[in-house]
């Protein structure tokens, strides 16, 4: 059980509201969150490939459909870019979000397409408020949501106790590097114009290191063994996405590609079997 | 495959080993007549349980659904039905009802050309020739013939001329035709001028040329310009020319396609040629979740018969496309999902059509200096292997081996040849100087000032 100072909240009121007004733009490929659009398809393609790769290590009869049928979260799932693809590969997929626009946003997209409606089912909730069901998850996701939370520390074990033992957590953030910083804030927000200014807080971005830490010392029982400079492919992988403006796309970094985590980056992890 | 102009005579011969491919049991392109084709893909789709096949069905419109329910396309059917469209693939031709539906803009301009197509019996080729394997194109100021090769004894033609030089002979005998097509492989061109007058005479008299007044004419204009009889470039004794009386066959025999015996009825067509090329292959705001394929996004000048390939070659991207797209789970339909489809087709069309467009532009013209250039551009591509070897990669034909490096080396190669006055300038660098500077600068002129469908 955390210790009751730590049972606060993880949203940020203001962070919710911004969120909230730019709700109708979710589905804009062009608009405000174009970047997320582009980013989508490699974030699945990230995740198809750790279950892949974890399931062929275990030696289960691994078939193309990683997912389908893994009962997945999606955590702050804004208009639902992420949950929508999950629940087209088969997943079970529940979106939750801290702010009710984005989740009827979510809600009417995916009513228009017949093929969601058997896997995939929104909430308006927090995570910190699913610990109370008795619900686990194989899989559980958080995309571009860490740099936008309270007490990242908090929001990050709600997201462990969330899942079943020997579940995969995969989350996607922005490093606090001055390339990101640059990157993200600078050039996007205020020079390009890209993303709505106030998107981003630089103090509130994490770096993959502070991530891989929190994993050595966290709970009982470490998800990563805290010796080791660097976690094993079978306890955590930390993978940078970089964009290529010349085919307006995002592409997976190769394993330790020099500066690759510099800046967007996604990171996996594991929970041990109990 | 043997291409020649049709007023210098300047002639280019392209074989499958110039690009390192067995001459016998390979060659460098395979014609392939459209009906088996299609036979061919609705046999391979028969094989798919999943798919619906709905034929003799018309498409009457397409509907967007209101926005709150998603916006899709919906598709209205002649049979009363209604498809809901995830992505809406139109592979639905020149006057592409998607490409109207999406608004997309699409920009081009006519030849002021009409290609009359049709599927010609010769007699076969004689034991000391080689087989009917060799394409014949010739270049002539009216437009480009073309003879493809079907089987030993039945060939393919591609007959590009003024739209109402096409009507008259269109509107005469099916022997007329063939005698025709006879002579523009033969005859000087200012003789085939003076031939389209006579018919086209006719024509407004309105009484169609017989086939015994254009024989009487060919062999009249053969005489005239001392054309021996058992050469092959007289036509005037087609009839009698079987195998068993060939004898030994005129040297030049093989510079020319086997002479026409007669036109297989309803075969006869004829279309408008036209250069168009849309904006984007994507369907966005009002238009979206709709993409376009094949001659709905672009239509070229057949002259290299690439019409059909540019279309595969965008049926087969898209595919690949859209199965990443699944695999990640996106949705099909999405400007996101489908951009690596433009990305990868539209500069490559885009190529490929100016290089048709060029080599139309620069053929039908019989202004002097650029003849004479373009004459030098053939001769002294004919020795340059490599170029030839590019020219041909983009006029469909793929190694089988080393596919991928052939690719990369050549397809610069050809684009760098062809884009600058299709070759002639390439040719002339290479040379340095065989193209006198004055002429190069009076034909990059002539590229710049020539508009669309002022073409000759
Ligand atoms: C004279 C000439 C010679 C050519 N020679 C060659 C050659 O040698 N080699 C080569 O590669 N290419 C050649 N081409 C080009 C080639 O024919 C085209 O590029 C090719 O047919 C384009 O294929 P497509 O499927 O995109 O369009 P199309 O072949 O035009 O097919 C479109 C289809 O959509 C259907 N359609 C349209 N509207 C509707 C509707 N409302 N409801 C239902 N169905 C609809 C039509 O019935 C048609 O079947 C030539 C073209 C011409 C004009
Ligand atoms: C940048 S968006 C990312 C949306 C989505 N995951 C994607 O990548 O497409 C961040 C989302 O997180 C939500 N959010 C922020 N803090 C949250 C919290 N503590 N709990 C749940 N959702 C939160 C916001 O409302 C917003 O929709």
């Amino acid at each position: 059980m955390l210790p009751s100072r730590l049972l606060r909240s993880t949203v940020n009121a203001a962070e919710i509201s911004f969120f909230s007004r730019l709700s109708s733009q979710w589905w804009d490929e062009r608009g405000e969150f174009a970047f997320l659009h582009q980013m989508n398809p490699v974030r699945m393609q990230f995740i198809r490939q750790k279950l892949l790769e974890t399931a062929c290590d275990e030696d289960e009869t691994v078939s193309q459909n990683i997912l389908k049928g893994l009962q997945v979260l999606d955590v702050g799932c804004g208009g639902g870019l992420l949950s929508e693809s999950l629940a087209r590969l088969g997943a079970r997929t529940v979106g939750i979000d801290a702010s009710e626009p984005n989740i009827e946003i979510a809600k009417h997209h995916a009513s228009t397409d017949s093929r969601l409606s058997e896997n995939l089912s929104y909430m308006h909730t927090s995570a910190e408020s699913l610990l109370s069901q008795s619900r686990r998850y194989d899989v559980v996701c958080s995309m571009e949501v860490l740099e936008h939370v309270d007490n990242p520390a908090l929001f990050l074990s709600t997201c462990a106790q969330l899942l079943k033992p020997s579940g995969h957590l995969f989350l996607s953030t922005i490093s606090r590097t001055p390339l990101a910083y640059f990157l993200t804030i600078m050039m996007a927000e205020n020079v390009l114009r890209r993303v709505a200014p106030g998107t981003h807080t630089y103090s509130k971005f994490i770096k993959p290191s502070e991530l891989v830490e929190f994993f050595q010392s966290y709970g009982s029982c470490p998800w990563i063994a805290p010796s080791a400079a660097q976690p094993t492919r079978t306890e955590a992988e930390v993978r940078g996405i970089v964009y290529n403006p010349l085919s307006s796309s995002w592409n997976l970094a190769p394993r330790d590609a020099w500066a690759a985590t510099e800046c967007n980056y996604m990171f996996w992890v594991r929970k041990p079997a109990e | 495959m043997e291409v020649w102009d049709g007023i210098s005579d300047a002639r280019i011969h392209f074989s499958a080993s110039d690009i390192g491919l067995d001459e016998n049991t390979q060659g460098m392109s395979r014609i392939t007549e459209n009906i088996n084709l299609q036979r061919g893909l609705l046999r391979y789709l028969s094989t798919m349980p999943d798919l619906h096949l709905i034929d003799k069905t018309k498409m009457t419109s397409i509907v967007r659904e209101h926005e709150d329910a998603g916006g899709w396309p919906l598709v209205h059917l002649d049979n009363s039905k209604i498809l809901r469209a995830r992505l809406l693939i139109g592979a639905d031709g020149f006057n592409s009802p998607v490409r109207k539906y999406a608004q997309i803009p699409s920009y081009g301009w006519s030849y002021d050309t009409q290609a009359i197509v049709a599927t010609m019996f010769h007699s076969p080729r004689g034991p000391l020739q080689r087989p009917n394997t060799t394409a014949y194109q010739r270049f002539l100021p009216t437009g480009p013939i073309a003879f493809l090769p079907i089987s030993p004894t039945a060939s393919s033609l591609v007959w590009s001329i003024r739209p109402h030089i096409a009507t008259a002979i269109m509107a005469s005998s099916l022997s007329v035709l063939a005698r025709m097509i006879n002579a523009a492989y033969r005859l000087p061109h200012d003789s085939l001028q003076y031939l389209y007058n006579r018919i086209l005479e006719h024509q407004n008299a309105g009484t169609p040329i017989s086939v015994d007044e254009v024989i009487e004419e060919v062999e009249f204009r053969e005489r005239a310009h001392g054309i021996d009889t058992t050469s092959a470039y007289s036509s005037s004794h087609t009839m009698e020319n079987t195998v068993e009386n060939q004898g030994v066959p005129p040297a030049d025999s093989e510079m020319l396609p086997p002479l026409v015996t007669s036109i297989q009825p309803g075969t006869v067509a004829s279309f408008p040629l036209r250069f168009n090329h849309t904006e984007t292959y994507i369907g966005e705001g009002r238009g979206s979740r709709t993409v376009l394929v094949g001659d709905a996004a672009h239509t070229v000048h057949p002259l290299a018969g690439q019409g059909l390939n540019l279309g595969l070659a965008d049926a087969e991207c898209l595919a690949r496309v859209i199965n990443n797209a699944v695999l990640s789970g996106s949705d099909i339909g999405t400007h996101a999902s489908l951009l690596p489809y433009t990305q990868e087709r539209y500069f490559q069309n885009h190529k490929m059509m100016s290089v048709f467009d060029k080599l139309h532009k620069l053929y039908t013209t019989s202004f002097g200096p650029i003849v004479q250039a373009r004459s030098m551009g053939l001769e002294v591509l004919n020795e340059f292997d490599t170029v030839k070897a590019a020219i041909m990669l983009n006029a469909g034909s793929q190694p089988r081996q080393n596919e991928a490096s052939l690719r990369s080396t050549v397809f610069n190669l050809a684009g760098s040849a062809l884009e600058t006055a299709s070759g002639v300038k390439k040719a002339a660098d290479l040379t340095r100087g065989a193209v006198g500077s004055m002429v190069m600068n009076g034909i990059q002129q002539w590229m710049k000032t020539s508009r669309p469908g002022q073409s000759s």
